[in-house]
């Protein structure tokens, strides 16, 4: 068995009646980069969400780093190491991009809890790297409610790495943005998996980014995982054509 | 003391008539928040500015002693007409400007409401308290003697609870409201005017205070001021009620006032922060009360 | 390099010689006061710098943090109390107090308030908005009941009467520079605390809790912490209050009270480090003027804080140009450019 940073087993979550997620096995290696593909609806964020502590498991158990995290509480689980980007910006609206950045350092640093200092003194060594590794260097001083959709996609990617996770858990990445952003965005994903070493977990619907930057695929649907794949594996497989175009199996 | 009945029935129809009393006032400020999301600081202010009104109609009729407690009847019509209208207009020019902003600045506008209207009452009324002296005989009951108006103000607010149960359940408006408290989104899909909605609600939620000062009139003098202490009660009784529900409010208002009347005899010292303590602790454990719905954010 | 950016930074370069000269220019003129104003006016200049220290201290809840507090007063009450008891028996034994004891009574009140925030505070943080609001609240009207009925050790109703500073800082005018100088060094304290990482967390916390959450900050601990530390300046202000207004009242904790902290953040301006402390100026002149002329004050500041919010809820220093006095972390948000391009082609 390969060094897995991330076990999932038979992790379950209930909402009223409904059973959004039904006993999901699933593990990524360490340095791995996955995708999770599935229509909408089929317990994508869920499960994002549930591996992040921000919903409470009804059943089954997250193994991280050699650490059962389940249930554990959100912020801890970021101290633990993993880190997300969200789907919808989920960014500091009224804080300037370097700013953005700069909370979430200070947060991985430790320093948050410091009342003496001037936040401005502390990590801009790191607040730079982070930028410019992102893209971000030319807009630090801008205030993020500001920047365009593409832009504020990727302040969202950079507060994510600026924590120095080890595993990176992408909301859909490149929705909604144009050839030149996505192709942009999934070279620094690259970037960050090879060079840095960030196992990379990440939900799409453009298929063709999933084809070429994930090594394995899983498909999600009604709450369960109903295969994990190579590329090809998954593309030539008729349960995946059966659930995204509707063929007759 | 002996906790014979001789002491707990009067105490317990003191309870029961404040506790009705609480209804009525409190009963309006839980319909506008459930619905509306507007925590309304100056409702306590429209029940004093309704109190005042219904005053005056009555000095049209003669002076205020022993007049007779037939008239109070439409005193209290016209009072909460105007205050329905009042609340109509606050709710077109003011509230409404209110709904996309933040928490902070809607509680704002309404503390804001409670000086103005406040000093308004002052300003048309004077500063002496006002008082009506409707001469009721004491009933004998159980071998005790209780105030006869206990019965109408208990009459009443059954009659308020009644009636806003069968307007919320059975009418279709009432149902729209119903809806709206649980979702302003799914309302408008309907294809409703959420404005006019939010426009009646308010303006009933505030005839309702009115109703409750018109009501509580002879039964204790009105004075400037007495706001400022009765919306704090109408808070706690709709924060352990459960906003939005009038089954809760009903619940938590009679709650409330019997555990006022007989904690302000037992610990006369303590009894407003036995009512504290248990706002307190229902906030910690359940914030959105006995009946409302959990918590919309 | 991009031309917003670089419009940005060159802002925030240009405004801090112009805001360092209006900082130095208040300092001057707050020396100066004493020459200037009658015995009167400096009573309420005073007035203004206890009042302003607390608003300020609200404002750590609601411009930073973003919560509304309408229970505050009951930290500056409790202030106010504290200081009261600590020297009312020396004070009734020689109608004098000796400074080793007058300094205990200010320094004990932000001490004793912080250990009423701290145990509020964590019972609060567990909720936010409205629920927060009237928690708060309730405690505070708990706190004032408490105070209001404990007529041997509070003097209930009453209050506490007959204090006064010491002999050497008696003078209105001396008892001016005194608070002026306890009210500098204490806000000097809080900003450096808003410009530290905690300050951008509270910020951060403030426009997105959740978000702030998966930074790996417990944002109930930081809450609480803010909770605690706006307490005990509130409770810091509150120990000014009794030697200058010669008595200790349990009004000072009510919910009215806590109002009128809303009031003076909201006329300054809750995005402005200054602001609270602007606000409480407007607010105690306002006060001053008006009840000269008239008995209807609610009316009138009713009336101001309703226009305030209808129609300028950033307050006075919103209309300061290219707002100079803004703290980091407050800009407002003009539409961005993609979004003005989908509207104008659609």
């Amino acid at each position: 068995m390969s060094d897995q940073i991330l076990s999932v087993q038979g992790l379950e979550k209930r909402f009223g009646g409904i059973h959004v997620t039904q006993g999901i096995n699933f593990t990524l290696a360490a340095g791995e980069q996955s995708a999770i593909i599935g229509p909408n609806g089929a317990g994508k964020s869920t499960f994002f969400n549930l591996l992040t502590g921000y919903h409470h498991a009804d059943g089954g158990s997250v193994t991280f780093d050699g650490n059962n995290i389940t249930n554990w509480a959100p912020h801890r689980i970021v101290k633990a190491g993993i880190s997300r980007a969200f789907q919808i910006s989920n960014i500091f609206s009224r804080l300037s991009v370097a700013e953005n950045i700069r909370t979430a350092v200070h947060a991985h640093q430790g320093v948050a809890m410091t009342f003496f200092a001037a936040a401005i003194n502390l990590g801009g060594k790191e607040v730079d790297r982070v930028l410019a590794l992102c893209g971000l260097g030319d807009m630090a001083h801008i205030t993020a409610g500001e920047l365009s959709q593409g832009d504020k996609k990727k302040l969202e990617l950079a507060i994510a790495v600026a924590s120095r996770p080890s595993m990176l858990l992408l909301d859909e990445p490149t929705a909604g943005m144009s050839l030149q952003e996505t192709k942009e965005t999934m070279d620094l994903v690259d970037q960050l998996n090879q060079d840095l070493g960030i196992s990379i977990l990440f939900t799409e619907h453009d298929m063709g980014v999933v084809f070429n930057h994930a090594k394995r695929i899983s498909l999600l649907h009604r709450g369960k995982l109903m295969l994990t794949g190579s590329p090809d594996e998954v593309r030539s497989n008729k349960t995946v054509k059966r659930i995204y175009l509707g063929e007759e199996a | 003391m002996e906790l014979g009945f001789d002491f707990i029935f009067p105490q317990l129809m003191a309870g029961m008539s404040r506790g009705m009393l609480l209804f009525l006032v409190a009963a309006g400020l839980s319909l506008i928040f459930g619905v509306m999301n507007i925590l309304n600081f100056a409702h306590a202010t429209f029940w004093l500015l309704g109190g005042y009104i219904t005053y005056s109609v009555l000095t049209l009729f003669g002076p205020t002693a022993g007049i007779s407690p037939l008239l109070v009847i439409p005193a209290t019509l016209v009072a909460i007409a105007v205050l329905v209208l009042i609340g109509f207009a606050i709710e077109r020019t003011l509230v409404q400007k209110m709904y996309d902003r933040d928490v902070p600045e809607q509680l704002l506008l309404t503390f804001a409401l409670v000086l103005i209207i406040g000093d308004v009452i002052k300003l048309i009324w004077g500063v002496e308290d006002r008082s009506v002296f409707l001469g009721l005989p004491p009933v004998e009951l159980f071998g005790q003697f209780v105030n006869l108006y206990y019965f109408v103000i208990i009459g009443v607010g059954i009659t308020v609870f009644a009636g806003l149960h069968l307007f919320l359940h059975k009418t279709s408006f009432g149902r729209i409201v119903r809806a709206a408290v649980h979702s302003r989104e799914m309302v408008e899909a309907l294809g409703i005017r959420i404005s006019t909605i939010y426009m009646v609600v308010f303006g009933i939620g505030v005839g309702l205070a009115g109703l409750a000062g018109g009501v509580v009139l002879p039964l204790t003098p009105l004075a400037l001021g007495a706001d400022i202490d009765l919306i704090i009660q109408c808070f706690v009784v709709v924060v352990v009620g459960g906003f939005g529900s009038i089954i809760g409010t009903f619940v938590a208002a009679l709650l409330i006032g019997v555990t006022y009347s007989f904690a302000i005899f037992l610990w006369p010292d303590g009894a407003l922060a036995v009512i504290f303590l248990i706002v307190i602790a229902i906030l910690i454990v359940r914030p959105w009360g006995l009946f409302g719905t959990e918590l919309r954010t | 390099m991009n031309e917003l950016n670089a419009r940005a930074l060159a802002r925030r370069i240009v405004t801090s010689p112009i805001r360092l000269a209006c900082l130095a220019a208040i300092l001057v003129i707050s020396m100066a006061a004493p020459v200037v104003l009658s015995e009167y006016w400096l009573h309420v200049v005073t007035e203004i710098l206890i009042f302003g220290l607390f608003a300020m201290s609200f404002n750590l809840i609601y411009g930073y943090m973003g919560q509304i507090s309408f229970g505050h007063a009951a930290f500056f009450g409790l202030g106010a109390y504290a200081t009261a008891i600590t020297i009312r028996g020396e004070l009734a034994q020689t109608g004098d107090i000796g400074w080793g004891l007058f300094l205990s009574g200010i320094l004990v009140a932000p001490v004793i308030a912080a250990i009423a925030a701290g145990a509020i505070g964590w019972f609060c943080v567990r909720l936010t908005g409205i629920y927060f609001a009237i928690l708060t609240l309730s405690f505070g009207e708990l706190l004032y009941y408490v105070v209001f009925q404990w007529y041997g050790f509070t003097g209930g109703d009453d209050g506490i009467q007959g204090l006064r500073p010491p002999a050497f800082i008696l003078a209105t005018e001396a008892y001016y520079f005194f608070t002026l100088m306890v009210v500098v060094v204490a806000s000097f304290v809080m900003w450096t605390i808003t410009r530290s990482p905690f300050g951008y967390i509270l910020r951060a916390i403030r426009e997105n809790k959740r978000r702030a959450s998966f930074l790996g900050i417990n944002v109930k601990l930081y809450q609480w912490v803010n909770f605690v530390i706006a307490g005990s300046f509130a409770g810091l202000a509150g120990s000014l209050w009794g030697p200058f207004s010669r008595s200790v009242a349990p009004g000072l904790l009510g919910w009215q009270k806590s109002g009128e902290a809303v009031f003076a953040a909201l006329i300054g301006g809750a995005n402005y480090f200054l602001g609270p402390m602007l606000g409480a100026g407007v607010f105690t002149f306002l006060h001053a003027y008006v009840t000269k002329f008239t008995e209807y004050w609610p009316l009138t500041i009713g009336t101001v804080i309703l226009l305030l919010v209808l129609f300028r809820p950033g307050g006075i220093l919103s209309f300061v140009p290219d707002r100079i006095w803004a703290m980091p972390g407050t800009a407002e948000i003009k539409e961005p450019k993609d979004t003005q391009k989908k509207r104008a082609s659609a």
